[in-house]
């Protein structure tokens, strides 16, 4: 399975072609890059993704993490792989070079996250987790803070988590019930109190574990209000980074749980013996807020997961459909008509198109709002930076839940390409399914997506993030509306993003008279937003298509109404392929998969109540 | 110590080769490629001699613009300063040697350690025919390499084992794939490389004429393969063995 992880045509594609990546040169912080260099990381990446990362995958999910005698242990092949992934500088590759990152634009870490997690997600959670963590320190925390930690979690020398969950408080923070009591004349508070399902909680690799702990100081408000942010080591610190004595932190068990079974999972009890030192981050009470800063990064991370397992499942079915012979084609009538490899089974085929469709579509969805997040960022012209942060917040959970589902779903159509021999471990599928599952439910579940993209994000700046997207789109469509080969699929995507609008308006009413008549649709409406953001960008990208297509015809002196050349270029040429194929992709997701959405609005404008209705 | 190293830009090993209709040559059109995999042992080697004994890595290639990135990968590795023979013209082995040959006379390093072959044309010519040009001595295949005392000595793999060599520096070595494990270029390493010094000359600017004395008369696939058939028996496989394909 270890060879199949993604198709680098495609994801080359999306950077250079799609999203025309080079534009970031242009910036000042990505002015030292190029082009060729970016082609080198992505190149390299690859490289050590399928070299160093993918072949312990399958093993390290058979033996698991490990919790004895009060210590975590991660499989033996991850002390290697995180050595070199450390040493090649692939820890924090888009994070700031003054504390050991590397800069690239984060358009380009998300390519190579892709890579990564699809060749081994749980290892991933550790570079990922503690990477995540050390950004809001640099970003939140005191000088001394930053120079104490950052560096040395960017280099991966000491780990890091987030600690929110507790046994009551999933989904609703606001209910967690750990303390942090200030100390008379010292800089820390006491922490006491139990988190449980940390990713990454403890390992037997890195010398120190930083983790960022939420906790509330008594008297504060109670509720999301109250909640402050503390780092919290595992072995104390001194403040010149040598390591002492333990923190009065442990971890008191791993979850045995469906998928990543070499990430621990850990419950973590701080403070049994009221000894646990916790360094507050920022202000008070404002640790959510700080935590929801950096929501768009790890959602996004958590959405690649989607992409990643899911595009490597593919990869996976294609080359095995390709492969395995069963039954004659349907229109051989000889007597002795032979078995085809299934890859000639309409039926196969269609769910291959499906995932390679759902696949290319979050690839550009995710990369699109990474490289939106580069702009947003680091963007020169000022309202371009506010417009790139505005669809930035307004697609990021759509980016998290569809991704994800649409993700876990590829895992189920590969499987279902594999036949039996999908279910078996043999060919790695159902890890791979077993793997992606988490992503839909933790960062946030994706019906908690959903209700940010309902709730908060279509109303955020009076809606104006959502008319934003609504005027790019019709003018991209009207661009095109007259194209003799893409023309035809402009005018139902026009349907489903009018749809989507009028879905997206009848809340507004409806909402007012019963307000638990939206939520009812919240998680259909985010699907239904996915859905024609996917159109819309494959049509985008069939467009260049196109245009590629023509050049290379030009040059090659094909006639495009000659099926007969055009066919021998493909044969001849992968470029042409590629871009056939694009418009081929295109039209099959507008005309098979994009009327869901328009379903959908239907059922919005039912009226229906009987989910809120029945008596469970 | 001054080493000198080479990469061929070739053809993804693990793409499917089409030959173009008329048999000219193979298409390369939207073909992916990378550095010739035996070259990543030559500048390994190169790069584990200079942290063993100090110097400097020269990284060569002779080949078309494009071939600017197998050079930056060995830079981004560790080499410190790339030249490109750049040309667009066919090669066969002995142009290739003539052009090193030349940049060899002018570049005088200690020892050329280089790739035994080419993964796309399997020649396995360039190193032999270089050392002819150089009138130097020679190892190929080498599996380990130790430089002493203006001496190289080197483990060599040949048909039915292996043999060890005692070799005057300078001299051409050629690289077998036990010989190391080549490193991965890190980010780092890749940030650096862009500032290391790359020139491009051409087979002029060197004086070198790279007219081919070998010519390709066409390409042809290799015949399909027919599919295996399995026998009952022990016995019948060594009738097989021994009968139809007189193997035995
Ligand atoms: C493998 C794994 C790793 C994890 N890693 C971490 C980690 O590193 N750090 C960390 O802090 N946590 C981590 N978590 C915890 C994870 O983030 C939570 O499980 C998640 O936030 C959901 O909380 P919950 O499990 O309590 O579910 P609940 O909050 O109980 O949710 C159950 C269901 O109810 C729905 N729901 C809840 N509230 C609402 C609402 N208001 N409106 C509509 N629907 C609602 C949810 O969508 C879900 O479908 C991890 C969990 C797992 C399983």
């Amino acid at each position: 399975m270890s060879q199949y992880l993604l198709d680098k045509r495609d994801v080359e594609f999306t950077l250079f072609e799609h999203l025309k990546i080079e534009e970031l040169l242009k910036l000042e912080r990505y002015s030292e890059f190029s082009r060729e260099i970016f082609e080198m990381v992505l190149n390299e990446g690859h490289k050590f993704s399928l070299e160093k990362l993918a072949p312990s995958n399958e093993e390290a999910d058979a033996i698991g993490a490990r919790f004895e005698n009060g210590q975590v242990t991660v499989p033996q092949a991850y002390h290697t792989i995180h050595k070199d992934f450390c040493e090649s500088g692939w820890f924090a590759p888009v994070h700031n070079p003054e504390y050991g990152g590397q800069g690239l634009p984060n358009v380009i870490g998300v390519a190579l996250i892709e890579m990564f997690v699809a060749a081994n997600s749980s290892y991933m959670f550790i570079p990922g987790l503690s990477v995540a963590a050390a950004h809001l320190i640099e970003v939140f925390g005191t000088d001394s803070d930053k120079a104490l930690y950052v560096e040395r979690m960017y280099c991966g020398e000491w780990a890091g988590t987030m600690c929110l969950t507790e046994p009551q408080a999933g989904s609703a923070l606001g209910d967690l019930t750990t303390t942090a009591v200030p100390v008379e004349g010292e800089d820390y508070y006491l922490i006491k109190g139990n988190k449980i399902f940390i990713s990454a909680g403890d390992q037997d690799i890195t010398d120190n574990v930083i983790h960022l702990v939420i906790a509330r100081v008594p008297g504060d408000p109670a509720g999301s209000r109250g909640i402050s942010l503390f780092i919290v080591p595992k072995l104390r610190v001194g403040a010149d980074g040598t390591i002492g004595e333990s923190n009065d932190m442990r971890v008191t068990g791993i979850e045995e749980k469906m998928g990543i079974h070499a990430s621990p999972t850990c419950s973590l009890s701080f403070g049994d013996e009221g000894q646990c030192r916790g360094y507050l981050v920022g202000e008070r009470c404002r640790g959510l807020q700080y935590m929801f800063q950096m929501m768009n990064e790890a959602r996004l991370v958590t959405g690649l997961q989607g992409v990643a397992i899911g595009n490597a499942a593919f990869q996976a079915a294609l080359a095995y459909a390709k492969e395995r012979a069963q039954g004659p084609k349907v229109t051989d009538r000889s007597a002795d008509a032979k078995s085809v490899a299934i890859i000639e089974h309409p039926d196969v085929r269609r769910n291959l198109m499906t995932m390679k469709a759902y696949g290319e579509a979050i690839r550009a969805m995710l990369f699109n709002t990474a490289y939106l997040s580069d702009v947003a960022l680091y963007g020169n012209d000022e309202v371009e930076k506010t417009k790139s942060q505005d669809m930035l917040d307004l697609l990021t959970p759509i980016c998290k839940a569809y991704a994800t589902d649409v993700g876990f779903k590829m895992t189920e159509l590969a499987m279902q390409v594999h036949g039996g021999y999908g279910y078996i471990k043999e060919y790695g599928i159902e890890q791979q399914m077993r793997d992606v599952k988490i992503a839909s439910l933790y960062e946030g579940t994706n019906g908690i997506q959903a209700l940010d993209l309902l709730g908060r994000k279509m109303r955020l700046k009076n809606g104006a993030l959502f008319m934003t997207w609504l005027q790019d789109t019709n003018e991209f469509l009207e661009s095109i509306k007259d194209d003799g080969v893409l023309g035809g699929l402009v005018k139902d995507v026009e349907a489903a993003k009018n749809a989507l609008g009028e879905a997206a308006f009848s809340f507004v009413s409806t909402g007012m008279s019963d307000p638990e008549y939206p939520l009812l649709h919240a998680t259909p409406f985010l699907r239904m937003f996915g859905l024609v953001e996917s159109a819309r960008l494959l049509l985008e990208q069939a467009n260049i298509a196109k245009q590629r297509l023509a050049q290379l015809w030009e040059t090659r002196g094909v006639e495009s109404s000659d099926a007969t050349a055009r066919e021998q270029l493909v044969q001849e040429n992968d470029a042409a392929r590629y871009y056939e194929n694009k418009i081929q992709t295109a039209k099959f997701f507008v005309y098979q998969i994009l009327p869901e959405a328009r379903a959908i609005l239907k059922s919005i404008q039912s009226s229906d109540r009987s989910a809120l209705e029945v008596r469970f | 110590m001054k080493i000198l190293t080479t990469v061929k830009r070739v053809t993804d090993p693990d793409m499917k080769v089409k030959i173009k209709p008329d048999q000219s040559g193979i298409i390369t059109d939207g073909v992916e490629y990378r550095m010739n995999s035996f070259d990543e042992y030559g500048v390994e080697e190169a790069i584990r001699l200079k942290e063993l004994h100090g110097g400097e890595v020269i990284v060569v290639s002779v080949g078309p613009a494009e071939a600017t990135k197998e050079i930056r990968t060995a830079l981004a590795m560790g080499a410190d300063r790339g030249i490109l023979v750049e040309t667009n013209a066919e090669l066969d082995s002995d142009a290739v040697a003539r052009v090193l040959a030349e940049v060899v006379r002018r570049e005088t390093p200690d020892i050329i350690v280089i790739g035994k072959q080419a993964v796309d044309s399997d020649r396995n010519q360039t190193g032999q025919l270089l050392a002819s040009y150089l009138d130097l001595p020679q190892a190929t295949f080498a599996y380990s390499l130790e430089v002493a005392d203006g001496w190289a000595v080197v483990g060599r793999e040949v048909d039915g084992g292996t043999s060890t060599k005692r070799v005057k520096l300078p001299a051409i070595i050629t690289a077998d794939l036990r010989l190391n494990e080549p490193r991965y270029a890190s980010l780092p390493g890749i940030m650096k490389a862009k500032r290391k010094p790359l020139d491009t000359l051409t087979p002029a600017d060197l004086g070198v004429d790279i007219a081919p004395k070998v010519r390709v008369l066409r390409y042809e696939a290799p015949e399909e393969r027919a599919a295996g058939e399995i026998v009952g028996s022990v016995d019948e496989l060594i009738d097989r063995l021994r009968n139809k394909a007189k193997v035995i």
